[in-house]
């Protein structure tokens, strides 16, 4: 009769068990997003107090990483997003450019080289500084794919764009991502990376 | 299975997302083909090494971690207070009666409603959805409130899109509208609550008018700063509008003198 309706203490204590394992890959996602500490505290204080007032549309049973990953994705593209200014590519007539590029030369002339090959010693940090220079769009899908593991059709969930869309801007974000790390090998090191000499290093290393 | 083929399944590929018989399709071919075989294992090798570089990211701080779930403890803890207030103020309620009056205190009840829709719509949260179909609106909110959403067929306005919003206690969709002006369109279920019939009532609050209506147990309230006549254009054939004072007691006024059905927006028609 009150139609109000509030969550017990049990609720909150089970709300907690379930978020809590779940914190350090929120924090280290929403860092990646809002490549910002500052930021990705608030973002992960908002996606948890919406997670909270939501609970009791959490279908139990169902995936509640995936869940939680949707409110913090959600939870960025509307707030966080607009003040960075990022521009989403689903703004700039996606649909035609993502199939004409999935198949472009670009794609197919990369016969690959031995010296695509990245180094096993590279940098984690050198990586992520990668993963944060990525457009907004394969950003999000690169984080969920590569640092959450998730698979497509989860990924499609959480964006809310079809299975194609995550797997061709996927293609794409580690394609950039491959080719920052690799530029970076190539500067770092003697100019041109020689494989050999490289596996020679290893066997003496 | 060409080699130019394989370019759009290695990455489902390397993602095991390729259903067996494309899978089976693309090792057939590395099998047959050395290049490609030797590129799948680059891939294969660099994929690993971002995997393995990307999951050394930063670990949620301890402030944080306290932080955060103080927040839902505050929240809960005010939810129960909250609740103990409405318990209590039932109890307490015949007093309340007896001084206001039944009518005056729900519709005093009411008003807050109203001016709890207006200042959240002044507030020009960010939509959720960026969509002008009503039929695109009616399936985004598909499962996400305990009613179903029916998104009313104005002629004349077309959305910007839509969202969650909250009035008073009530967990509302919320579709914003950018022309013929900004408006605000809350839906939200209610067993009565909310004291409004299914003939729409127009009053005021902020400086908006605010049109509220009821459709079985779904409130409406429509948050715009149209005037009465441009409401009536917005609301076809609709005519005695009166805007109460924003400290009129009252709850609004009928947005039609006289009901007629061809003045209200569709949703109420079916
Ligand atoms: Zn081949």
């Amino acid at each position: 009769m009150l139609g109000f309706k509030t969550k017990s203490a049990a609720d909150r204590a089970a709300f907690e068990a379930q978020v809590s394992p779940w914190l350090d890959t929120l924090y280290a996602s929403a860092v990646r997003l809002t490549r910002n500490d500052r930021n990705a505290e608030d973002l992960v204080q908002d996606t948890v107090m919406r997670a909270w007032r939501f609970f009791d549309k959490f279908e139990q049973g169902t995936n509640f990483r995936a869940w939680l990953f949707k409110i913090l994705t959600n939870t960025f593209i509307n707030s966080y997003r607009r003040t960075t200014r990022e521009k989403s590519l689903q703004d700039e007539s996606e649909r035609q450019s993502v199939e004409a590029q999935f198949f472009s030369s670009d794609v197919t002339d990369r016969a690959q080289n031995p010296e695509d090959y990245l180094l096993d010693r590279v940098m984690s940090e050198d990586v992520l500084k990668a993963i944060d220079g990525l457009p907004i769009d394969f950003r999000m899908v690169v984080i969920l794919a590569d640092v959450q593991e998730f698979t497509y059709r989860e990924i499609a969930d959480i964006l809310d764009v079809p299975v194609g869309t995550v797997m061709s801007r996927l293609f794409r974000g580690r394609k950039q991502l491959q080719k920052t790390l690799l530029a970076r090998e190539n500067t770092e090191t003697s100019p041109l990376i020689d494989l050999n000499a490289f596996r020679e290093r290893k066997k003496l290393g | 299975m060409n080699c130019q083929t394989l370019d759009t399944e290695l990455t489902p590929y390397l993602d095991g997302e390729l259903v067996e018989e494309a899978r089976v399709a693309v090792e057939a071919h590395l099998a047959s083909c050395a290049t490609c075989a030797r590129r799948v294992e680059v891939e294969r090798h660099n994929l690993s090494v971002v995997r393995l570089a990307a999951q050394q990211g930063p670990r949620a701080p301890q402030a944080l971690r306290d932080s955060v779930f103080a927040a839902v403890r505050a929240d809960a803890s005010k939810a129960r207070r909250m609740r103990a207030f409405k318990v209590s103020s039932m109890a307490a309620g015949v007093a309340f009666v007896v001084f206001l009056g039944n009518h005056q205190y729900r519709a005093h009840q009411f008003r807050l409603y109203e001016q709890d829709a207006a200042l959240r719509h002044s507030r020009q949260f960010p939509l959720e959805m960026r969509q002008p179909g009503p039929e695109e609106i009616e399936a985004w909110f598909g499962g996400k409130l305990d009613h179903r959403v029916n998104v009313p067929r104005f002629p004349h306005a077309t959305a910007a899109g839509a969202r969650l919003l909250q009035v008073r206690d009530k967990q509302a969709a919320y579709i914003r509208y950018d022309s013929p002006r900004p408006m605000g369109l809350f839906v939200f279920g209610d067993d009565h609550d909310v004291d409004v019939g299914s003939e729409p009532m127009v009053g005021s609050s902020l400086g908006y008018n605010v049109v509220s209506w009821r459709e079985g147990d779904v409130v409406y309230q429509l948050v715009t700063d149209l005037d009465e006549h441009d409401l009536r254009e917005l609301v076809p054939g609709a005519h005695g509008t009166q805007a109460a004072p924003l400290d009129d007691v009252r709850p609004g006024t009928p947005l039609h003198s006289t009901p007629a059905v061809e003045a209200r927006p569709a949703s109420l028609q079916r």
